[in-house]
């Protein structure tokens, strides 16, 4: 058993990205409205709550596509909150989009390479100068793209432009294709909607597997409940831009607050693992 | 009959002797390599960073400018001028990127033209230093050095070398023709390797979703400004050889109505196609120049607007049946939307 397992099984390691006090306002509407929560080191954490509760607005801000009206926020301790979507992504940071952003009018396996870290090449000097050593990273970030690719069941097509995917297919290629950038946290926005359960079950697993191997933790969007209760181990509701729970799936489920707000009384969740 | 009889009418009123009048057809080539570099310019910001930048003319403008008034005011050698006023035509380009930074596509295209027509109307009026209205040719009223001194030297020289190639009595506008041409190849072969390479990728890849590249931790201003900044080095090139062509520089010469054309290229050419831009330049060129000749009884101004409307027709008749341009691919155009 390595270290990233330990912390597994241990998930109130320390916090990966603090967030404090976070406001994010558009017009009168308050979309995030003081939003205060931490996120464990290699926990997988979901956020849940009412449609409008602020989540993927929440999302927006922490990654620098919106500018914050207050609050503050850490990734592994460097402040994040107002600087530009790429420096927070290249800290290791990365989010997808609850709406996919296949970059169409490329082929698939252009995404996934595009989305590779430390490629001197795209620098337009190195290009010129030194094009050994482009192709050399060039052709180890090829590798990990097909074997990524392979994972997720696009193999097949990597040579076809991504515009030609399927709804499905095209969620899971985002999600490769955040991976390829070698995350520390990866802030899915509904990762399992649009596609199919055999292929959900199996990006869960490699969720699972990429925490036990190699310590990488995830912040999901998910309105599924059996999703949530069932593979996360934290759960962070929010309503009306604000936090209102944060804790393991069981103490989540019977909150009172949680039920008013979000689950309803009549919602039974059955235990896949029991 | 030989075929150069000016007699021979062909249908439509053409005569067959425009077709054999290379210096005519010289003066259509170095045209169209002009425009050739101005559309590869755009090529690059709009069908590989998606920038819909309508400053082309502005790069042209101030590279030509920048050079005439170098030489003529500032007492630079015309081959010293090149790269300076290549450097402040780049200095522009980057001045055109900054509103990239917070407008979206359609306001920023507003905003490169403002930006195009702002020099263009200085220009005009910044007498002193720009010739204004009378534009800038040679120094002290026509009797001093010119701008185009050092070219018109170097342009007898290759009309030397091609006479002891065996052309006996080259066209005047040969040398530029070829020096011109030899510019766009070298262009194309330098932006098609720049674009093949994880550079040009991310380039794509903003002009599909700006937001996915940002997401991916590309810097994607620094890219959207060094593709405009390369655009206007090649478009102050083509603003110095229309300097040549010219052997003025002129406000008039400037309009808005060159971006046009130079887009009028590119959509016969294809977007995300560099070779498309070359043989959409020649085509357009072609049109555009071949139509002078045609007679039908009418007067020079009715022929004038004739010559316009048959370019739009070809160009209507181009997107009914090849809508992806020459060169552009079908599927890329059918995923964009």
């Amino acid at each position: 058993m390595n270290d990233a397992d330990v912390d597994a099984e241990r998930p109130n390691g320390k916090p990966i990205l603090e967030a404090a006090g976070v406001v994010k306002r558009f017009g009168g509407i308050r979309a995030v409205n003081g939003a205060t929560l931490d996120v464990r080191e290699g926990s997988i954490t979901a956020l849940i709550g009412p449609n409008g509760a602020g989540k993927t607005t929440f999302f927006n801000v922490v990654t620098g596509f919106y500018r914050p009206d207050g609050g503050r926020a850490a990734f592994q301790g460097d402040q994040i909150l107002g600087a530009r979507p790429h420096a927070i992504a290249r800290l290791g940071m990365v989010r997808t989009f609850q709406i996919t952003k296949a970059l169409a009018r490329m082929p698939v396996i252009d995404n996934m390479t595009l989305a590779a870290p430390d490629q001197p090449g795209e620098r337009l000097l190195n290009v010129i100068a030194h094009p050994r050593r482009v192709r050399r990273r060039e052709a180890e970030v090829r590798e990990q793209a097909i074997e990524l690719l392979e994972v997720f069941d696009l193999a097949r097509v990597a040579d076809d432009y991504a515009g030609t995917l399927s709804g499905g297919q095209r969620k899971l290629l985002e999600l490769a294709r955040a991976l390829m950038t070698r995350p520390r946290l990866l802030l899915l926005d509904e990762p399992m909607a649009g596609i199919n359960p055999t292929l959900g079950r199996r990006l869960l697993d490699h969720m699972q597997r990429l925490r036990a191997d190699e310590g990488v933790s995830f912040l999901f969007i998910e309105h599924d409940m059996g999703v949530v209760m069932n593979h996360s181990d934290r759960v962070i509701v929010m309503a009306e831009g604000r936090v209102i729970a944060d804790g393991e799936p069981h103490e989540v489920r019977t909150d009172q607050a949680v039920i008013d707000a979000y689950l309803g009384s009549g919602t039974v969740v059955e235990d896949e693992r029991a | 009959m030989p075929a150069h009889d000016p007699s021979v009418i062909l249908p439509l009123g053409l005569t067959l002797n425009f077709f054999t009048d290379t210096g005519f057809w010289s003066g259509v080539g170095v045209l169209a390599g002009i425009y050739a570099l101005v559309a590869l310019g755009l090529q690059l910001n709009v069908g590989y960073t998606g920038m819909t930048n309508f400053g082309a003319a502005g790069f042209m403008a101030v590279g030509a400018y920048a050079m005439a008034i170098l030489v003529l005011k500032a007492g630079f050698s015309f081959w010293l001028s090149l790269p300076v006023a290549m450097l402040i035509a780049i200095g522009f380009g980057l001045l055109v990127g900054l509103p990239s930074l917070r407008l979206r596509a359609d306001y920023f295209a507003i905003a490169t033209i403002a930006l195009a027509e702002t020099v263009r109307i200085i220009a005009q009026n910044a007498d002193s230093l720009t010739g204004g209205n009378q534009g800038l040719f040679c120094a002290e009223g026509g009797a001093g050095a010119c701008y185009n001194d050092a070219w018109t030297n170097l342009s007898t020289t290759i009309e030397g070398w091609l006479q002891s190639l065996g052309w006996t009595n080259p066209e005047s506008l040969a040398p530029l023709l070829i020096v011109v041409w030899l510019f766009v190849v070298g262009a194309t072969l330098g932006l098609r390797f720049i674009q093949k390479s994880p550079w040009g990728r991310v380039l794509r890849a903003i002009r599909e979703d700006e937001d996915a590249a940002e997401a991916l931790g590309k810097h994607t201003f620094v890219y959207k400004l060094q593709s405009l900044a390369i655009a206007a080095a090649i478009g102050a090139f083509a603003g110095f050889f229309l300097a040549l062509d010219l052997a003025t520089v002129h406000p008039l010469d400037y309009e808005p109505l060159v971006t046009f054309f130079a887009y009028g290229v590119l959509v016969l050419g294809g977007l995300a196609s560099y070779w498309g831009v070359l043989a959409g330049a020649v085509l357009f060129w072609t049109i555009l120049e071949g139509t002078r000749f045609i007679g039908f009884g009418l007067d020079d101004t009715q022929i004038a607007a004739l010559r316009f409307f048959i370019v739009g027709l070809a160009l209507i008749v181009l997107m009914v049946f090849r809508p992806q341009g020459m060169f552009g691919k079908r599927e890329e155009m059918v995923l964009g939307e």
